[in-house]
């Protein structure tokens, strides 16, 4: 079982920015704000996607390794964060951690949708599980300092989706040309409460458990190799 | 002492108008002024009111007053019974005059008014703030004193009121006091509520009382103020939640909760973490819960949950955490002058994170000058810097320390020159001089032009130990540094590396710098090679040997020696000898010459070694042996005084595979001893060492020694051999051990030996444990043979032969030797005893012979004739019931049964006392079957008990058929075999010997036994063995002997007949004891005498 409550966490940088390794070093200016409001996220600079050199040859497998790690992690992540909130966050999760009344992107995609609806769908969730993840480990930063192992799982998971969320970018402008794609995020947690802050993550956390398995299996023939 | 104010403020007033009716003159009864009362709130004026009567419409009223600080009375009209005159000084006289609506007086009063008669009520209050802080559940209220209107220096006392909830219950009511300083002050106050404010209303009001001492008359609290109220959440139908929100409180606090719901619902628990409480109603959308002494919290905080009964859940977290420690180690340095770096340690962590942390500032007092510290609260260690002032050097330091909780301080006086550690060294360099000398650069990033550095070099070569030198400088700003070093060594390693310290005022070093690795450049070697020669067993040669030289002197790789050889100048040789050979030959004959050896590096040569080859003629060497001294060996010798140049010992390995190594050490001419080591030398080796002295013409050779680094035991034992053998001696010889085998001086020999046989798996002599064994210890050691005397003849002794030295013995040779057999003694041992026993016979029966009367009369005395016995006479029936019974027949009437009883003291010798057992007593058969007594009789031998029943004499026997038992003293004997546990077989098995042969006298049967028949029979000793003709060769088991008593003879002994083949198995003819028969050895030898 994981320690919430770890060894002091060192001092510096937690890790260099996440790049996708299918796409080119321009790509890191694409939108990966965690702005917590609704938004045009802008894929790529300019009007249109860039000619030549957008992704790389296994940008498709590993969008779906990506996934697929998301999906491996994403309950002993959520297992972690509940345990680290203190109690009754563990034993009365279902109360607690009920999304029902937050924001999360509807993922209404299944096998039999157009892959470029379950690209565009994909990357509106991780663009918003993106944004939902830095302010949970802001807060988490803020309230659990402590929490080594936790931090490190949430920084993990994030740089995650953010190399996902540039893999999306790449094989949407490569395949469809999509290079704009609405975002909503969700509600910002500065300024409310502790406890408002631990539940929202939960709350979150507990939401991206169900979607990302239901992802990973949306994914999966899509983004095979053919 | 205002409690109950009110009752007092009507108390007073009751007065009041009782002394207003006294001192007022009534002027007239119609429409009279009555009842004036002057009140007054500030002290400068008085409010001055009064009731007319009868009440009825009347015009104005003419108000006049006078005092006597007043010259003339001042009137006024007014249309009110309210009028606001000064405060008189002492009293002041006023007349009221109503006048009809026409103007007409109807009546005039004068009232008289005293200072003491005036009330004092200041005005109430007024609240200019009630500030609500939720996060500390506080309330501050401010107000103003309302001081400018009173004179300096008043005591006010202040009331305030605490009440809540809707049903306004009082809190509580605090006093407050205050001094009024002639100022409108503002005065504050705060008070925490032990519930949220966030979880019902709360309302403050507030009055006053001025103690006004100097006034006389009557003082009394102000009016309350106006309510001012704070009102909870739960006055917000669209609030709810869980209150208060993130608060932070010390470890051990009492918190209040409370959880506010929206109309319509309700709360089914509350817990603190995973703990319910009870909870208490506040009002119907707020309850609370009380938790008591709260223990510290994770550093996410304790969880605080509201669960409601539509399944939703509202929370709150609590901080729980301690306040500040004091920080603790303050200490503050500067690096360079730019900055100084003040650390501590934070003492008990405050158990809060994030926002709620503990905060660092670092104030200066003398600037004045605050900064706050990032620090990290993981870290044991807290630094924080401050910039260095501009001509400032003393800094007085405050260290605060605050979090929610409380905070703390530590302060610090610094004099910063005086608290220097500088940074560590950089960019260290070398750059040499020459050989021996080198300047160190380096570089520190700092300004430290107003002290002077001390800087500390650390020198490290492979050949010298580590060394450090201290160089003062003057300090720069951001400059190098050098260092002067010389005296260094030649083509030598070095290491340098440098740190730095204030000089005038030494705080701390810095850290090392890097190591800076620098060779010196060569230099020609300091001196000489050490030299020696030996000149060749010919004579014809002259080798010459010398040692390389050590580093620190070689000062360089000595690349070759010059060996020259000069004879009165001349050179006669010169030889190059390149490295690494370290000896050459020269050719001299029967010449002698000056040897130089000089040595070269690249850097140049050396100072020759001179020796001469002459070596000068020795008489007497004599040798002696050397003391192992630790690792050394101890090598002295005489002192000779015309040795003027010193002594040299040379040696060299006695032995061994590889050829001789010369080795040599110069001493000086007034050592007589030296102990000389060398890494070549082995334990349990022998060294030869020579001794040689040195003059100016030559050396000469005074002593040769041989020594040991350290003595081992020898190796190997003498061999050794059996010279000669006799029945009691052996001789034995042994050679010498070859020197490398003794491994140290030989002290002598251990020759043991003992009895003992070859086997192989015997231990060793000296570890056996052989009482018998003797060690003789040779110890001279020219011995080479021994006689071992004193040995017994054909015996087989172990012989064993060590030898030893100081450090211990050798391993034992062994020898097994029989020593020849000795005749005559064995003859001697024979013939010696079997005279011995023949004499004691003869002895024996001479005192037998000359002694048989006496013998017979003790042990053996003649038996009475039976028939002559009238005590026999009693048995006559018996003998009449038997007809066979014819051995006595010389009188009819004759008993034919005669017991001789021997009493027990008169029996001899008792042998076998085992066979003495109360239990063979009852061993005698009831049924008095003979035969089978004969039969069980055979089954237990024992010899003692010997019972004849004769019952059908033969015929041919002289004793006749009359029955005799005879009772003998070696009826004592009695087996004792008996088994507890086997009593029927005892009567068989403990029987014990038995006659062998039966008595056939009916009459005998037990059961007409008397008990004292019984008694004798039981203790029946020998009986004669009967009939001899009717012994019979059949085994006792066999059926024959069960059926017939005649059958049941014994055969060979007539001791027992019977039991000595069948009776007594193997075992018991060997393990059993033996009774010796004495009764019947006596009494048959004497029965087989001739009648005498």
């Amino acid at each position: 079982m994981w320690e919430c409550c770890g060894a002091p966490r060192p001092e510096g940088r937690r890790g260099s920015a996440c790049r996708g390794a299918g796409v080119v070093p321009f790509m890191a200016l694409l939108l990966l704000q965690r702005r917590p409001v609704a938004g045009r996220a802008l894929l790529v600079t300019g009007s249109s996607c860039p000619g030549h050199g957008l992704c790389r040859s296994n940008v498709q497998e590993q969008t779906r390794r990506q996934v697929a790690l998301l999906n491996a992690t994403a309950q002993d992540l959520f297992s972690l964060y509940l345990k680290c909130q203190g109690e009754p966050f563990s034993s009365e999760s279902d109360k607690l951690c009920n999304p029902t009344g937050i924001f999360f992107p509807a993922f209404r995609v299944n096998r039999t949708s157009e892959r470029k609806e379950v690209m565009v769908a994909m990357y509106k969730l991780f663009a918003f599980l993106n944004a939902s993840l830095g302010n949970i480990t802001r807060d988490q930063e803020e309230l659990n300092p402590t929490a080594k192992e936790l931090l490190d799982r949430l920084h993990n998971t994030t740089k995650t989706t953010r190399g996902l969320i540039s893999n999306l970018t790449c094989l949407l402008c490569k395949n469809y040309n999509i290079f704009q794609v609405d975002v909503r995020y969700g509600e910002s947690s500065k300024g409310k409460s502790a406890f408002k802050k631990k539940q929202q993550g939960c709350q979150v956390l507990r939401k991206y458990v169900q979607v990302i398995g239901q992802a990973a299996r949306v994914l999966l023939p899509h983004l095979s190799p053919s | 002492m205002w409690k109950n104010s009110s009752l007092r403020c009507l108390l007073a007033l009751a007065i009041l108008c009782l002394r207003s009716s006294v001192h007022s003159q009534e002027i007239g009864s119609l429409g009279h002024p009555q009842n004036l009362k002057c009140v007054t709130h500030n002290l400068h004026k008085m409010i001055c009111t009064w009731d007319v009567s009868p009440r009825r419409k009347h015009g104005q009223t003419d108000f006049c007053y006078a005092a006597n600080d007043l010259p003339t009375p001042v009137c006024f009209k007014t249309k009110e019974k309210r009028v606001e005159i000064p405060v008189p000084h002492s009293s002041s006289t006023v007349t009221i005059t109503t006048n009809s609506i026409s103007g007409t007086a109807l009546a005039t009063k004068e009232f008289k008014i005293h200072k003491k008669d005036i009330l004092f009520i200041p005005v109430a209050p007024r609240v200019l703030s009630l500030t609500p802080d939720f996060s500390t559940s506080t309330l501050n209220l401010k107000w103003s004193d309302n001081g400018s209107v009173f004179p300096d220096g008043l005591d006010a006392v202040w009331q305030i009121q605490i009440l809540r909830k809707e049903t306004v219950e009082k809190v509580t009511q605090v006093t407050y006091h205050s001094k009024l300083t002639h100022e409108d002050i503002i005065l504050s106050w705060n008070w925490t509520s032990d519930i949220p404010l966030e979880c019902a209303s709360h309302y403050v009001k507030i009055r006053c009382y001025i103690n006004v001492t100097q006034f006389v008359g009557l003082k009394e609290w102000s009016d309350w103020s106006p309510v001012e109220v704070i009102l909870g959440k739960d006055t917000d139908p669209s609030e709810s939640g869980v209150f208060p929100l993130d608060t932070v409180v010390a470890v051990g606090s009492d918190v209040t909760f409370c959880c506010i719901h929206e109309e319509g619902q309700n709360i089914t628990n509350m817990s603190y973490g995973s703990k319910p409480y009870p909870m208490i109603q506040l009002s119907s959308r707020s309850h609370a819960i009380r938790v008591l002494n709260a223990s510290a919290s994770d550093s996410s905080g304790t969880n605080v949950v509201c669960r409601l009964n539509n399944g939703m859940m509202e929370g709150t977290v609590l901080f729980v955490g301690y306040a500040p420690d004091i920080p603790q180690n303050l200490s503050c340095e500067t690096p360079n002058f730019q900055i100084i770096k003040c650390s501590w340690k934070p003492g008990r962590p405050s158990g809060l994170y994030g926002k709620r942390r503990t905060m660092y500032s670092l104030f200066e007092r003398m600037s004045g000058k605050n900064v706050s510290c990032e620090v990290n609260e993981m870290n044991r260690q807290h630094v924080c810097g401050f910039p260095v002032l501009p001509d400032q050097k003393t800094y007085d330091f405050i260290l605060g320390v605050s979090n929610p909780i409380g905070q703390a301080e530590s302060s610090l006086l610094v004099d910063i020159t005086q608290r220097v550690h500088p940074k560590t060294p950089e960019k260290l360099t070398v750059s040499e001089n020459n050989s021996t000398s080198i300047h160190l650069h380096w570089f520190i990033n700092g300004s430290f032009a107003e002290i002077r550095l001390l800087c500390q070099i650390e020198i490290t070569s492979g050949h010298s130990e580590q060394k450090l030198h201290n160089v003062s400088m003057p300090g720069g700003k951001s400059s190098a540094y050098t260092a002067h070093l010389n005296a260094l060594h030649p083509y030598t390693k070095y290491q340098f590396r440098v740190r730095c310290s204030a000089a005038d005022h030494f705080w701390r070093w810095s850290d090392w710098s890097r190591v800076e690795e620098y060779t010196t450049s060569e230099a020609p070697p300091a001196r000489g090679p050490d030299i020696w020669r030996e000149r060749s067993s010919s004579g014809e040669s002259l080798k010459i040997f010398w040692k390389p030289l050590p580093l620190s002197e070689a000062n360089g790789r000595i690349t070759s020696h010059e060996v020259s050889c000069y004879l009165l100048e001349t050179p006669l040789e010169h030889k190059v000898v390149t490295e690494p050979t370290n000896s050459t030959e020269i050719k001299l004959g029967k010449n002698d010459c000056v040897i130089s050896v000089v040595a070269k590096n690249q850097a140049g040569s050396s100072p020759p070694s001179r020796i001469t080859s002459m070596e000068l003629p020795s008489d007497n060497i004599i040798t002696g042996q050397a003391m192992a001294m630790g690792n050394g060996i101890n090598v002295s010798w005489d002192s000779y005084p015309n040795m003027t140049c010193g002594y040299v010992v040379k040696w060299c390995r006695s032995s061994g595979s590889e050829p001789c190594s010369v080795d040599w050490q110069k001493f000086p001419s007034n050592t007589t001893n030296a102990v000389i080591k060398s890494a070549l030398f082995k334990p349990g080796v022998r060294y030869n060492f020579s001794v040689y002295g040195c003059k100016s013409t030559g050396y000469q050779l005074l002593k040769n020694i041989t020594g040991y680094m350290k003595e081992l035991p020898p190796k190997s034992a003498p061999n050794f051999t059996v010279e000669e053998t006799s029945s009691d001696s052996i001789l034995v010889r042994w050679e010498d051990i070859p020197i490398e085998e003794c491994r140290g001086f030989l002290k002598g020999y251990l020759l043991s030996f003992a009895k003992g046989e070859k086997d192989a798996l015997k231990p060793r002599l000296s570890e056996s444990g052989n009482p018998e064994l003797k060690v003789n210890n040779i110890t001279n050691l020219t011995q080479k043979s021994m006689k071992i005397l004193d040995l017994q003849g054909k015996t087989s002794y172990q012989l064993e032969l060590q030898a030893y030295t100081a450090g211990g013995l050798s391993p034992p040779n062994s020898l097994y030797v029989v020593t020849k057999e000795d005749s005559v003694g064995l003859i001697i041992a024979i013939l010696i005893p079997v005279a011995v026993v023949v004499l004691l016979g003869v002895v024996a029966s001479i005192f037998c012979y000359r002694k048989r009367e006496w013998i017979k009369e003790t042990f053996y005395p003649e038996i009475p004739n039976p028939e002559n016995s009238k005590a026999l006479q009693f048995q006559r029936n018996i003998c009449e019931g038997n007809k066979t019974l014819k051995t006595l027949e010389m009188n009819p009437c004759t008993p034919n049964s005669v017991e001789v009883v021997e009493t027990q003291s008169a029996a001899p010798k008792i042998e076998d006392t085992e066979m003495m057992s109360p239990a063979a007593d009852t061993t005698v058969p009831e049924d008095g079957s003979d035969s089978e007594m004969e039969n069980h009789v055979v089954v237990s031998y024992c010899p003692p008990i010997i019972e004849e029943e004769i019952s059908n004499p033969p015929t041919d026997e002289p004793g006749g058929s009359s029955q005799v038992v005879y009772i003998d003293i070696q009826s004592m004997y009695q087996p004792q075999i008996k088994s507890e546990e086997e009593p029927e077989i005892d009567v068989v098995t403990t029987a014990g010997y038995k006659p062998q042969m039966q008595l056939s006298v009916n009459a005998m049967n037990t059961e007409s036994r008397s008990p004292v028949e019984e008694e004798l029979d039981k203790t029946a000793g020998y009986r004669p063995q009967a009939n001899t003709n009717a012994w019979n060769m059949d085994t006792p088991d066999s059926p024959g002997s069960v059926e017939s008593n005649n059958e049941n003879a014994s055969f060979g002994s007539p001791c027992s007949i019977n039991s000595r083949q069948f009776l007594l198995p193997p075992r018991d003819d060997e393990d059993s004891p033996k009774p010796i028969n004495i009764g019947w050895s006596f009494t048959h030898f004497f029965q087989n005498k001739p009648n005498d």
